[in-house]
């Protein structure tokens, strides 16, 4: 008989008040998997649920009742079908993310929009296929508050005034990348969405006419234009003498664009929070520093790309020392320059100095005492910094989360020790850091338990034990970038399959890794939805065979220059369900047949494919039809 | 940029009538002659090249047809009282406008207003040099149009100056001509000033929309733009004889719209030739509706252009290959004062008819070939897509046809309209409506069906396997390739766990074949 566990005893009542305290996901994984009773008393919490197949639609729904937000983006193939089978628990939903669900047909999108009649939230960016009878489908959802439509390449401005027409309410929306919407449908949304907050226009092949309409919206606080490349001064002084709530700008990369013109904006516009300005000037103007003094309030300052001057730095952390966020990428900053800046802005929490190759160790130094709050510290191609830097960081930067140290030669193992005190480490990367070896590792992994993303792209210096003390140590790895790494052999994946949260593994040219390794790793790492194996030539059949069987949660795979043969390709995308996006370049041993049996095996959930040019000819015209109807993009290489 | 053209030239057209009837109540008076003179000051002032000869020719033309020896004063600084304040403002300006105010101070009351206008629009034409620099954003200001406005202006004076050369020449043989002949050439020499004042009108009217872009223009820009637009009124044929009207209009923008929004129709419409100045000719029915208008003298084919007469002619003999035989035949325009031609339709009681009370004559034989087809004659041409417009001139069906259907643009509300800004403005302005989408020629939008079609075409395939339907379910058809278990030896090696769903754990609601079917190796399939 079953013993029955104490903590059982508690009303649900209460058992779900504890069960609402636990916030972290894997919490409640662990959680709902324990018992019966508990996975009952999960369900009825739960509100968001992010799917892998739609095939567990008819039995989930209705054993989450307060489920109100779900994500389909994942799933491998959301048609009419499975639109059906979610009608039924339509009404309750709230939020829909159906991102890169480009076969879902117009009809069953506008059945959807009409039976969720209290969405608020919706989601189709990347259905690369959409266009405006999808457009007028969502239309029908006329409560949607939120919607993104980021890259649905085929709406136009009919398009957009349906859904402009069709919802009203419209808070967000995100239109970047839908090259079609031009300043007339700008205008008209102008006219109708009255309450939009932010929007997004980013890439978008809009006049400066466009922002006479949009410096009309009065509620608008955030825009984002980034890349508008036809947008001049004109254009940007519209903005600067409307869009009253204006909090949030972002103009980078708009080269057209000057320093006055943004100058007027701020004039207009004190109550700034975000700047983001990056890659749009050359060079920071003395009158736009000095403009700067009225934004006291600016949390967010991001100038990549342009020179800065040492006094402009000591200028704007004078005058705006609320600020946490700085972009400096690609400034050329000094010494000085940091100095000056971090004496004034102390409550930075993320600084980007990607590219300041010129930063030596007392600049970290500097921010490291004066920024006690840091959480992201952006270094790469920092060559000068060395491992002073790190115990600096180590012994100040408690909160550390994110540390990029891309390309910073002078780091060595020492310095990892040093860096190893930052204990709330999530994201570590240290690609191009030759000076590495196992030991510094070893000294990371056992100090920072929470990395859940580390990069050791072409870390020659790490082998197996590096990756034993990593397995050990980082159990909430979600992300292991190892190309490149020729030390790796199946020893090192064997440790690797212990991560069990391990998702994403990009292993490039490892070329000690056999069949048996990857098996390993398969068997372990059951999580895995991304893999990167490209040229890894020990690999055999038997190897992939293995990936076939277990990881079935795989939805991305990189086979290019592998060894694998007609019938490994045909198991493993014939077997791998979830398989969205498969690279398949350089496949000596597999014929043009090989390839379009494989296709044929997974053309209806396939969403992306990167095939050689010469196959074009040598595959059936169907089999491209085929996967072009379902809605996959392929890419001749 | 060239229509703009056309339509500064249509205007000066259309405005023809209305100057004719201010000359008629002059009866031709000296003070017109001088202001018809004007438009060379403005021309020189526009730094066109213009011959000393000519002007001295076009002064002792002044002085001899009616001895105006004011007009002299031309060059000189006449002492003048009467300044008015644009004339202050204006001081730098190069040219002398003073002669003509001299000459506006002659006129009656009724008629200063007019020579007011034209001092109007001379600053107008002075300012073009002296503001555009200024004022970059007067976008709609196009030196193109105007420079060809003004080289058109230069042609049409050289003409009228061969002619008055004429009409001297002629004078100085036989000093006893009939008192009639000297009326008319003085009448037909008038037709022409006339016709070349109003475009200059019209051709500075081209910056009134600039006027009203450009924000920056002082309020002094905008009394000319009043000005401007009187001119215009003339030339819209707002104001008809009486000319002191004008003065009560000095509203800019009414003035600018009506001239903006003037059509070619009305500017052909408005054409009035004092009768007797145009020669009327009137070809008959079989003659307008013959294909060829051009018919080879020897073999008797017939062509549509001379040209290509011209080329045809080749073929009968070295004599027609000359250069000279090739060459476009020369318009003799400075022998003969020709009068103008004007057509009259063959159909009585058309108001082209020239026995029609209100009389309206067309202006060339093509005007009088489409005017008699689409009015006289059965439309034989219907449109091949909406199958319901029809035409009798092929060239209108052409240019429906470019338009019919494709660039429709459909309202919810079942209301179409040729431009998308249209049906923009439309929907802004009604709730509730929509664009409508186009069902037919979609394309890429239209995925259902292509997905369909598609789905078909690979039902057809044979591939060793049956595809059931490829849409239906995916993973059926990878089964059945029947790969034998004995290829997958190291393949049952695997141990089968339980299948875990990585996001949710569902893993107790899925069912995992642990043993392989039938001998064969069966996909581990979640559809099972």
């Amino acid at each position: 008989m079953k013993m029955k566990s104490p903590i059982l005893l508690l009303t649900d009542d209460l058992l779900l008040k504890i069960i609402s305290l636990l916030t972290d996901d894997t919490d409640r994984k662990s959680l709902r998997s324990t018992c019966k009773p508990f996975l009952h008393l999960d369900s009825l919490l739960r509100t968001h649920l992010r799917l892998l197949h739609p095939d567990f639609l008819p039995s989930l729904l209705p054993k989450l009742p307060s489920l109100s937000s779900l994500d389909l983006s994942v799933c491998p193939r959301i048609d009419a079908a499975a639109v059906s089978l979610l009608l039924p628990s339509a009404p309750r939903l709230t939020r829909l993310h159906l991102a890169r669900c480009s076969a879902l047909p117009p009809h069953s999108l506008r059945a959807l929009a009409t039976a969720c009649a209290n969405l608020q939230t919706l989601d189709l960016s990347y259905c690369t296929s959409f266009g405006d009878l999808e457009a007028a489908a969502i239309s029908a959802a006329a409560c949607l508050r939120d919607l993104n439509l980021d890259k649905c390449l085929n709406v136009t401005d009919v398009g957009l005034a349906q859904v402009a027409a069709g919802c009203p309410e419209l808070e967000r929306l995100s239109l970047k990348w839908c090259f079609d919407v031009t300043d007339i449908g700008i205008w008209f949304l102008s006219k109708k969405c009255l309450h939009l907050k932010r929007l997004d226009i980013s890439y978008l092949k809009v006049s400066n006419e466009s922002f006479r309409w949009i410096s009309g919206m009065e509620k608008l606080e955030a825009l984002q234009m980034v890349g508008c490349g036809s947008v001049d001064d004109n254009g940007l002084l519209h903005i600067a003498n409307g869009c009253a709530s204006l909090k949030v700008l972002d103009i980078s990369r708009c080269d057209r664009l000057s320093m006055d013109a943004l100058c007027s904006v701020i004039h207009g516009h004190n109550r700034l929070l975000e700047l983001h300005a990056g890659y749009c000037f050359p060079e920071l103007s003395m009158s736009f520093v000095d403009q700067l003094k009225d934004l006291k309030s600016l949390k967010m300052l991001r100038i990549d790309g342009a020179r800065v001057r040492d006094s402009m730095l000591k200028f704007i952390s004078n005058n705006c020392k609320c600020l946490t966020e700085v972009g400096l990428g690609k400034c050329r900053v000094t010494d000085t320059g940091i100095l000056h800046l971090v004496t004034g802005c102390v409550n930075l929490k993320v600084l980007d100095l990607t590219c300041c190759s010129d930063l030596t160790d007392s600049a970290i130094l500097a921010i490291a005492r004066s920024c006690r709050d840091l959480l992201c510290l952006k270094l790469e191609c920092c060559n000068l910094l060395g491992e002073g830097s790190l115990n600096h960081l180590g012994s100040h930067c408690r909160f550390l989360e994110e540390i990029d140290l891309t390309d910073c030669s002078g780091i060595n193992d020492i310095g990892l020790k040093y860096l190893s005190r930052c204990s709330e480490l999530v994201s570590l990367k240290l690609g191009l850091c030759v000076n590495i070896s196992d030991k510094g590792l070893s000294y990371m992994a056992s100090n920072c338990s929470k990395i859940r993303e580390l990069d050791l792209y072409r870390c020659e210096g790490i082998g197996d034990g590096g990756l034993a003390s990593i397995s050990r140590g980082c159990k909430k790895l979600k992300g292991l970038n190892l190309s490149y790494c020729d030390g790796v052999t199946d020893e090192g994946m064997a440790y690797l399959s212990s991560l069990e949260e391990l998702s994403s593994l990009e292993m490039r040219s490892l070329r000690n890794i056999t069949a048996t390794g990857l098996t390993k790793l398969a068997a372990g790492c059951r999580r895995l939805a991304e893999l990167d194996v490209k040229n890894c030539k020990g690999i055999d059949d038997s190897g992939f065979w293995a990936l076939a069987y277990y990881s079935r949660n795989l939805q991305q795979i990189n086979l290019s220059g592998c060894a694998i043969s007609d019938v490994g390709l045909c198991m493993v995308m014939g077997n791998l369900t979830r398989l969205q996006d498969a690279k398949l370049l350089d496949l000596a041993r597999v014929s043009a047949d090989g390839v379009e049996v494989a296709l044929r095996a997974c053309c209806a959930c396939l969403k992306k494919v990167k095939l050689s040019a010469s196959l074009r000819r040598l595959l059936s015209p169907q089999i491209i039809q085929t996967l072009e109807a379902n809605g996959c993009k392929i890419r001749w290489d | 940029m060239l229509l703009l053209c056309i339509l500064e030239i249509d205007a000066a057209f259309g405005c023809v009538k209305s100057l004719r009837h201010a000359c008629r109540l002059l009866h031709l008076s000296k003070p017109v002659i001088a202001v018809l003179e004007s438009p060379k000051l403005v021309l020189a002032n526009s730094k066109l090249k213009m011959d000393p000869d000519e002007r001295l020719c076009t002064e002792t033309w002044a002085k001899s047809s009616s001895g105006l020896e004011s007009l002299d004063t031309h060059s000189n600084n006449s002492s003048l009282t009467n300044f008015d304040r644009h004339q202050k403002k204006w001081e730098e300006s190069s040219f002398d406008r003073h002669g003509v105010r001299t000459s506006g101070q002659q006129l009656s009351g009724s008629k200063r207003p007019f020579a007011s206008d034209i001092d109007g629009q001379m600053q107008m034409n002075n300012l073009q040099g002296k503001q555009i620099p200024e004022a970059p954003n007067m976008q709609n200001w196009d030196p193109k149009a105007m420079l060809s406005n003004l080289s058109f202006l230069e042609k049409k004076i050289h003409q009228l100056q061969d002619l008055v050369q004429l009409v001297i020449g002629r004078r100085g043989q036989a000093m006893s001509q009939a008192d009639e002949i000297l009326a008319q050439q003085q009448q037909l020499i008038t037709a022409d000033l006339t016709s070349i004042i109003v475009q200059l009108i019209s051709t500075a009217g081209s910056l009134l929309p600039s006027v009203k872009n450009s924000e920056s223009l002082s309020s002094q820009l905008g009394q000319f733009g009043g000005m401007m637009s009187q001119a215009a009124r003339v030339s819209d044929n707002v104001v008809h004889n009486n000319a002191n009207k004008m003065e009560d209009h000095h509203d800019p923008t009414g003035g600018l719209e009506d001239h903006n929004m003037k059509s070619d129709d009305e500017a052909e419409e408005g054409e009035n030739l004092p009768p007797g100045s145009y020669e009327i000719l009137q070809l008959e029915k079989e003659e307008i509706l013959a294909p060829h208008t051009h018919f080879c003298t020897i073999c008797g084919k017939g062509f549509k252009r001379d040209a290509n007469l011209r080329m045809h002619m080749r073929g009968h003999g070295d004599e027609y290959k000359t250069p000279a035989a090739l060459a476009k035949p020369h318009k003799e325009s400075s022998s003969d004062p020709v009068l103008i031609k004007r057509y009259s339709c063959p159909f009585v009681g058309c108001k082209r008819n020239k026995d029609h009370k209100k009389f309206q004559p067309l202006k060339t034989i093509l005007c009088v070939k489409n005017h008699y087809k689409r009015t006289h004659c059965d439309k034989n041409y219907t449109c091949r897509r909406c199958h319901t417009k029809k035409f009798s001139v092929i060239a209108d069906l052409k240019t429906h046809e470019k338009h019919c259907g494709r660039d429709q643009w459909l309202c919810s509300c079942g209301t179409t309209f040729s431009r998308k800004d249209k049906l923009f403005g439309h929907i802004a302005l009604f709730q509730g409506h929509t664009p409508a989408i186009p069902l037919e020629g979609a394309g890429p939008s239209d995925q259902g069906q292509n997905s369909v079609e598609a789905a078909n075409k690979v039902e057809q395939l044979d591939f060793g396997y049956k595809l059931d339907d490829p849409r239906e379910d995916p993973a059926t058809y990878f089964s059945p390739l029947g790969f034998d278990t004995s290829n997958m030896a190291s393949f049952q090696e695997f141990p089968r766990h339980l299948f875990e769903d990585a996001e949710s754990s569902f893993s107790f609601l899925l069912s995992c074949d642990d043993s392989p079917k039938n001998g064969r190796y069966a996909a581990p399939n979640d559809l099972e």
